[in-house]
């Protein structure tokens, strides 16, 4: 006699519907993971490399990665059909045996064989990576909690990168976040840190470097194709790991020479009676301790030149790296505090990311102009930046660095003296 | 009622009660009503006592009471751990109102000697056998007894020796001193194993005898001082007064011509007959225009000297900024030798006061022309 709600479900038909509702939720995650990878705007996919060091890389990862799936999915597949054909159904327990040679060998060959086949490619792809002798370009890359600072060297026969400023002589080149390179120069970065350890890793350039307080790394980056390509720090390095982000740009020759003579151009002070010539004596009594602006002149509220002093940052007296981002050129870049926030707005961004790489150049020297400038953020940052990145930067605080901050403190800007380093900056380019 | 123990107590009670009584009607004293007060009470409770524990006594007959007796058990071992613990107490009070590092010894005793008492109270408990119970307790103590023992033991001996050592006149008599020790330790080892028929109490009185003259060689070693040591100056000393010239001075002497910090350098600067010349890892072959440091950072930068006449590297740095040498050098560099310079650039080479002072440049007392200029940015 049935029940009246119907027949009673057995074990087996619970256990079947169970396992189909599990398959189900696994292959539907499965999927979304799967599907996940297939996504083109990944500005920090290892997988589509674009120079030649993500390339090497790529190519060695990629059968590595196949060679590795084949034997998962071999093994899986073999647990799977001795699980199912040998399943207990009753059948007496077989007779057991301890040890097969033959088989034992087979273990340890294959795994050998297979383990020898990828480190030969391996070995030589990271000895390929460890490559000086073809730099054709070498950049200085430090490391600071949390910002990567670059500074450009000036080589010996006056060039930069092997690009001579088309007037005057060159000098050396600090900027931060993001790092200018000429497109089809081979690149060596320096790196080093300046407080903690942090890893510097474009993933579409090249693999990642710790920078070691006390040591000197090297990376090689060079790409041919112009664009803007992302990374972040991958060495955990305190508060804000997170958002020590860094960029490098890649210019056409031509535009690497137009980004490199615009850089080396002489320091321009705002004229007078506007609101940015305010901006730059605020900027000197308030942010000048720590950020340093090339050529920029306290004249002291004179006309007298003789009373002019040149205004130089001390940023090791009061910031624990002893550092603070060069903010000479400041719009030239499209982002600050780190990479972390656009200085562009975000169609103005979109301009310059989804550029083609004929047009890339164009759209990236045209650096942060008044409409295009992303306000928003740079206000937040300038009223208060510990609110928006978090920073050891309370100086109650800060008795283990003696009072020094790790980034930017809280300066209680007035809204006003914010609108006038809005000004300021701006014609930081 | 009243055991013959407990009369002689009852009785120094009631006299006790009537000076009490007299001396406080008559006399009124505070302190002596209060003293015997005291009396009064410690001796009636003595009294109560015995006669609650009927004088201790068994009578022959009485076989349970008298396997129950506190007569018939084993007494409690002796320790030393009550005395260690009042010790402690007095070493912490000094403590307290000397320096922190008594207290914490008087606070480390207290808590090692309160562990050992109640180690010592529970293994005496685990059974009627004090054999056993010492037994047992040695099983659980000794764990952090005889390691505990040993540091502290080798921890005299090496402080007792190295007080002797550096009380010793000269560096020559600690080698003899030394010597002399090594020899006797030497011999004492051979000959105990080589001579089976060193007794036990023989090899004790020996080592009793060491160790007497060993802490009470220590114990006059450091009362008397240790002699006088030379401290040996450093380059950043004679830097620091101006004293990085061509001439040798003692931080010279016995320099190290090789170079610890080589895997990370900044640069290396060479010194030849032509001049300075520098490379950094990467460049192949020397260079002469300006060096380019990063500020706020060290930088290793490795000095090497191919002329024959020893030489150092010297820069001149900001002067008068806080935090930071006005100067630094290496140390004499004999030919074909190196030496490093960390070098941390506090302020930009286009510093009013760094611009004045002639600019970053690396140069070589004695050697006019050997200038490389630095630039900060």
């Amino acid at each position: 006699m049935s029940s009246p709600a119907g027949p009673v479900p057995t074990l087996d038909r619970v256990s079947h519907r169970s396992l189909r509702r599990v398959g189900l939720v696994g292959a539907a995650a499965a999927a979304s993971v799967g599907l996940s990878s297939c996504a083109t705007d990944a500005p920090q996919d290892t997988w589509q490399p674009a120079g030649e060091n993500a390339q090497m890389i790529h190519d060695l990862q990629w059968p590595i990665f196949a060679v590795a799936g084949v034997v998962g999915v071999i093994v899986l597949g073999f647990i799977a059909f001795i699980v199912v054909k040998y399943r207990d159904k009753g059948q007496p327990i077989p007779e057991q045996t301890h040890g097969k040679a033959w088989l034992e060998y087979m273990f340890i060959a294959i795994p050998a064989v297979i383990l020898a086949a990828i480190a030969i490619p391996t070995v030589g792809v990271v000895m390929a990576l460890a490559e000086t002798d073809d730099t054709e370009c070498t950049i200085n890359v430090t490391g600071q909690q949390w910002w990567w600072e670059y500074d450009y060297e000036v080589g010996p026969d006056g060039t930069i990168c092997g690009f001579a400023p088309s007037a005057g002589e060159a000098s050396p080149i600090i900027t931060s976040g993001q790092v200018v390179i000429p497109a089809g120069t081979k690149v060596l970065l320096r790196g080093t840190s300046r407080d903690v350890i942090h890893s510097y890793w474009i993933p579409k350039l090249n693999g990642k470097r710790d920078m070691v307080p006390g040591r000197v790394h090297y990376l090689r980056l060079s790409s041919e194709t112009p664009g803007i390509y992302a990374g972040q720090c991958t060495e955990f390095c305190g508060l804000s790991h997170a958002n020590m982000r860094m960029e490098t740009i890649v210019l056409e020759p031509a535009d690497f020479q137009t980004w490199l003579d615009n850089e080396l151009e002489p320091y321009t002070s705002p004229d007078e009676g506007t609101l940015a010539k305010q901006g730059e004596a605020t900027f000197i009594a308030q942010c000048a301790r720590c950020h340093q602006v090339n050529g920029l002149v306290d004249d002291r509220g004179t006309d007298d030149p003789s009373d002019d002093t040149v205004v130089v940052s001390y940023p090791d007296q009061f910031v624990y790296s002893g550092a603070a981002p060069n903010l000479t050129n400041l719009m030239m870049r499209n982002t600050f505090a780190g990479a972390t926030w656009d200085l562009l707005t975000p169609e103005c961004r979109a301009d310059v990311w989804e550029a083609s790489p004929e047009e890339f150049g164009a759209a990236f020297l045209r650096g942060v102009s008044d409409d295009c400038l992303n306000e928003i953020d740079l206000r937040e940052w300038l009223r208060n930046s510990p609110a928006k990145k978090p920073m050891y930067a309370d100086a109650e605080m800060l008795a283990e660095t003696d009072g020094k901050t790790r980034g930017m403190p809280y300066l209680a800007l007035s809204e006003d003296q914010i609108d006038e380093l809005i000004a300021y900056l701006l014609e930081r380019k | 009622m009243f055991t013959t123990g407990s009369k002689l107590l009852l009785g120094a009670t009631v006299a006790s009660l009537v000076a009490t009584l007299l001396y406080g009607i008559l006399a009124g004293g505070l302190m002596g009503t209060i003293g015997l007060v005291s009396a009064t009470a410690a001796l009636g409770t003595l009294a109560g006592i015995v006669i609650f524990t009927r004088d201790a006594n068994v009578a022959a007959d009485d076989i349970d009471a008298f396997a129950g007796a506190a007569a018939a058990t084993d007494r409690p071992g002796g320790g030393m751990w009550p005395l260690a613990i009042g010790l402690a107490a007095v070493t912490m009070t000094v403590g307290l109102v000397t320096y922190t590092a008594i207290f914490i010894l008087g606070l480390i005793l207290l808590i090692a000697g309160v562990a050992e008492w109640m180690l010592q109270a529970w293994a005496e408990r685990a059974s009627s056998d004090a054999r056993h119970n010492a037994e047992v307790r040695g099983r659980l103590a000794y764990t952090a007894e005889m390691p505990a023992a040993a540091a502290i033991g080798l921890g005299i001996v090496i402080y007792a020796f190295s007080r002797v050592m550096l009380g010793l006149p000269s560096k020559t008599s600690t080698i003899v001193g030394f010597a002399v020790a090594a020899s006797l330790v030497l011999a004492m080892g051979t000959l105990v194993g080589t001579n089976r028929k060193v007794s036990a109490p023989t090899l004790t009185g020996l080592f009793a005898i060491a160790g007497v003259v060993l802490i009470s060689g220590g114990a006059v070693a450091g009362l008397n001082g240790e002699r006088e040591i030379e401290i040996h100056k450093t380059t950043a000393y004679y830097a620091a007064k101006g004293e990085c010239g061509a001439e040798e001075v003692s931080a010279d002497e016995d320099a190290s011509q090789t170079v610890a910090g080589k895997a990370s350098q900044a640069a290396e600067v060479t010194l030849d007959d032509a001049g300075l010349t520098y490379v950094k890892p990467g460049d192949l072959v020397g260079r002469t225009d300006a060096l380019q440091l990063p500020r706020s950072n060290a930088n290793n930068v490795v000095f090497r000297n191919e002329t024959a006449e020893p030489r150092r590297l010297l820069i001149e740095l900001a002067p008068d900024l806080e935090g930071s040498p006005p100067r630094m050098c290496t140390q004499l560099v004999k030919e074909g030798g190196a030496a490093l310079l960390t070098v941390n650039f506090a302020v930009p080479s286009f510093d009013p006061a760094v611009v004045d002072n002639g600019g970053y440049a690396f140069t070589v007392p004695g050697v006019d022309g050997a200038r490389l200029e630095v630039v900060v940015p």
